[in-house]
């Protein structure tokens, strides 16, 4: 593990004159899992996007092997033997599994069935339980990331880089994941590991880099590391105890009931499943992947639509709706800020200005067609200083921020809305703990607001400092409800799995 | 028309009015075992109601009226008919309901006085009765179709014939405040009016003044009841039976409901009881599901017991339960008097008593 398999010399990354890395110094050992962790927007993705040729440096010096180079593409740099597994999956949706993995290795005379085959033993080698027939648009979350590492890993790189991988895994595939970086790293296979989940970076990675504003704070062994460490190295103060470290002692009364589900079913998603959410609380909804949460918010907020024949009832306000649409849900109060901000949640070529201003159009109905540049600036300056999102400009595109900012920007255009009931999917997934510790303060002000407040998450530390109330979902209905006073991680856990 | 087009479609596809959904036990109604648990006081023979002045309690048994003293009841007055409502009165004495038919004061400044009609119209089936702070009395007369002890015949011909009344002990006056209720099952007077719980319709309604009510709390998972202050502000609330989803796809299916009550005993209905029976002849009890692939026996429940402690505006603060796997089923009153909290369970013929302040300890533990 002596020989750097690649270095970073001084690299500066500008973007319109602004450093998004700055005189950063990198080294990555032959057969070494190297995590490199930081708040959103301090240079990770940007740093691991040089490496993986996306993006070309300003300044400084790149070496892979000792040997100089300079990848100016994705291609160029798999050819160097430095693979890329991206935070926002780069999946083709309408390919099949299979397509996807061989996709740019295809041959002249190209046998579908010969792909299925191969791609199938390659799948079983690794443990993963996705077929390789099936389109990849049909797959959830972790069947995407899971195709995603497996290319990485058919392409028999020698330098993989994982962005946030275990974000939308369940805590099985997770250990799956951790076996299989471990298995590479037996092969004398180099992992970058981004993660906003410090545990995992402390359990799994040889040394950590921690990333801040761009620069170089610290790099060390792991075993030299706790969490606290690096976090007050990641946000320069100590922010462990006041983000996940207490326990609530308190919850807030529940209000009026604004939101009814009763008896709701979709497909096989979502089977007889009843929950109430309440006025100026937070109703945590934990649960694992698969197990309808994210179904039955999106029937609510008419995203997708319940079973045609006794679909069951949803009741706003006591009230039965029935929203084909998401506009009139908008109109009535309600708003759902999407697990997926990169698809569902925002166009990453519009300004944070026009974001947030879409997001009050969303709301308006028969109010002509004018549009205004004025005020749509106006209210990207007014939520982006309100959100603490952090940009240039309110101009910037949404494509050229961080994963926290963002998220702050999807939330913004959801609160520009004034809803009632807010509901939260995963929050604060692929987002740094400092912009995590903002979006919980947001979350908390909601509630304190009067709002009904859900939050959809996978991260238990999250459901259980964030919730007056929980709800376990498993199987497509919620099977059980604590109060934040009497929930424990073991609870919790043992209600969504058995 | 289009209404009558939209019930056809919503009956087809199970929407709107046919969508045959029961509201979740959630939030300060999640199940616990609070009632379950309690202190049984004593064993009755036939309890309807529960009255406190705030120092003592008294309890409706048949004919009789009995006091708690010690922990044990003693009888205090025998009457000529089944008592169906009791209330006492703050200036001494009682008001009490004869078989649903009549109200009389027993006791106190106006010991005698008797009413047996309201607006011209009798009264069918008196079950609650409540006094308030300016001397008038509140009765709730169930069903103008069915006698007291036929709610569930009430019940099973979605029966909209309730009264809400007042009586006025000072000089007999007797007037209908509200009509038309889904079956009225226990009235109180309030800061902003005066609350029914409208059993059918599962709901508490506001009256003040005007024959329109407004909805105070709506849509609950029960069948709610009688309705009495709470020392410390809001009231307590009791439910004698939960909504299944069973009964109320019944109540939408007319023609099964008209055979089913001319054919079949009443105990064995598809309908909703205070209590669990033995009988393998009550209803699907041979019925059975299959879960993970293994057949298990299962029955619909019938029963339960919920009492639910409301906040002055309404809202539910907390709730005691007795699930369906219980005993302590049929709650139809409940009072708190010097710090305790007497409950009664028609259903297994129970007083229960539990202590306020352990039942919020131990909800906020």
């Amino acid at each position: 593990m002596s020989t750097p398999v690649l270095e970073l010399r001084q690299a500066t990354k500008k973007y319109a004159g602004v450093p998004a890395i700055e005189d950063v110094d990198f080294t990555l050992l032959n057969g070494e899992v190297h995590a490199l962790v930081g708040e959103n927007g301090a240079g990770k993705s940007t740093l691991t996007k040089v490496m993986a040729g996306v993006v070309t440096l300003t300044s400084g010096q790149m070496l892979v092997d000792g040997r100089e180079a300079a990848p100016r593409t994705p291609n160029e740099a798999r050819d160097l033997g430095i693979a890329m597994v991206f935070q926002e999956n780069s999946l083709v949706p309408t390919m099949t599994v299979a397509q996807n993995l061989f996709l740019g290795q295809e041959k002249f005379f190209n046998r579908l069935r010969g792909i299925y085959i191969a791609a199938q033993q390659f799948l079983q080698s690794l443990n993963f339980d996705v077929a390789p027939t099936a389109t990849v648009s049909l797959l959830g979350a972790a069947k995407k990331q899971m195709v995603e590492i497996a290319r990485a890993v058919l392409h028999n790189a020698k330098v993989i880089i994982f962005d946030e991988p275990t974000a939308s895994l369940t805590p099985e595939e997770k250990k799956y994941f951790f076996d299989l970086v471990r298995d590479l790293k037996k092969r004398g296979v180099s992992v970058i590991f981004i993660s906003h989940a410090l545990e995992e970076a402390l359990l799994i990675a040889d040394r950590i880099t921690v990333l801040r504003d761009g620069k170089h704070v610290v790099t060390d062994d792991a075993a030299k590391f706790d969490r606290a460490r690096i976090v007050q190295a990641m946000v320069g103060r100590d922010l462990s105890q006041t983000l996940y470290g207490q326990r609530k002692t308190t919850v807030r009364p529940p209000g009026k009931r604004v939101l009814s589900v009763q008896n709701l079913r979709m497909a096989s998603m979502v089977k007889n499943n009843s929950l109430s959410v309440f006025a100026g609380q937070i109703t945590g909804v934990f649960g694992l992947v698969g197990a309808g949460r994210t179904e039955t918010f999106k029937v609510v907020a008419g995203v997708i639509k319940r079973d045609f024949f006794h679909g069951g009832e949803v009741l706003l306000h006591d009230k039965p709706v029935r929203y084909r649409v998401p506009a009139p849900a908008v109109r009535d109060g309600i708003a759902y800020i999407t697990e997926d901000r990169k698809v569902e949640g925002f166009f990453e070529t519009m300004s944070i200005a026009r974001n947030v201003y879409i997001g009050q159009l969303a709301k308006l109905r028969g109010k002509g067609g004018l549009i205004s540049n004025a005020a749509a600036k106006l209210l990207g300056e007014t939520w982006a200083k309100a959100l603490n999102i952090r940009a240039i400009s309110a101009d910037v595109k949404a494509v050229e921020l961080s994963g926290g900012n963002q998220q702050k920007m999807v939330i913004a255009k959801s609160l520009v809305q004034e809803p009632e009931l807010v509901i939260f999917d995963e929050p604060t997934r692929g987002v740094d703990v400092g912009a995590i510790a903002e979006i919980h303060r947001l979350i908390n002000d909601l509630a304190d607001q009067g709002k009904a407040v859900v939050v959809i998450s996978s991260y238990l530390p999250e459901v259980m400092s964030l919730s007056d109330r929980i709800l376990v979902s498993r199987q497509g209905k919620v099977v059980e409800e604590y109060s934040a006073l009497e929930a424990s991680e073991e609870k919790i856990m043992y209600a969504a799995i058995h | 028309m289009i209404a009558a087009l939209k019930d056809f479609t919503d009956r087809f596809f199970g929407r709107g009015e046919a969508a045959i959904t029961v509201p979740p036990f959630d939030g300060a109604l999640k199940p616990n075992q609070l009632l379950e648990a309690a202190a049984v006081v004593c064993e009755l023979e036939s309890p309807e109601d529960l009255a406190s002045d705030g120092a003592s309690v008294w309890i409706a048994d048949g004919h009789r009226i009995l006091r708690l003293e010690g922990g044990r009841p003693a009888e205090v007055a025998v009457l000529d008919a089944p008592i169906t409502a009791l209330a006492a009165l703050p200036g001494g004495g009682f008001a009490v309901a004869l078989d649903g038919r009549a109200v009389r004061i027993v006791g106190g400044a106006h010991d005698g006085r008797t009413w047996d009609a309201a607006d011209g119209r009798p009264f069918n089936a008196i079950n609650a009765l409540s006094a308030t702070p300016d001397g008038k009395l509140l009765a709730t007369d169930g069903s103008q179709n069915r006698p007291y002890a036929q709610w569930s015949h009430d019940l099973m011909e979605l029966g909209r014939s309730g009264r809400l009344i007042e009586l006025m002990p000072a000089d007999g006056g007797a007037r209908e405040i509200a009509t038309g209720l889904s079956y009225a099952f226990g009235a109180c007077a309030t800061a902003d009016g005066v609350w029914v719980s409208e059993s059918w319709r599962h709901r508490l309604v506001s009256f003040n003044g005007g024959k329109a009510g407004t909805t105070v709390l709506d849509r609950l998972p029960a069948y709610p009841s009688r309705l009495t202050p709470a020392a410390g502000g809001g009231y307590w609330l009791t439910a004698f039976i939960a909504r299944t989803q069973l009964v109320e796809f019944i109540l939408r299916e007319p023609s099964y409901r008209k055979r089913m009550m001319a054919e079949i005993d009443p105990r064995h209905w598809v309908a909703p009881a205070l209590g669990a029976s033995t009988t393998f002849l009550e209803p699907m009890q041979g019925a059975h599901i299959k879960t993970m692939g293994i057949l298990k026996p299962w029955a619909p429940p019938r029963s339960y017991g919920l009492v639910m402690r409301l906040t002055p505006q309404g809202l539910v603060r907390y709730s005691l339960h007795s699930r369906i796997d219980g005993q302590n089923h049929g709650v139809v009153a409940a009072v708190d008097c010097a710090g305790a909290l007497f409950v009664l369970s028609k259903g297994r013929r129970r007083l229960l008593r539990l202590d306020v302040a352990d039942i919020e300890g131990s909800l906020q533990a």
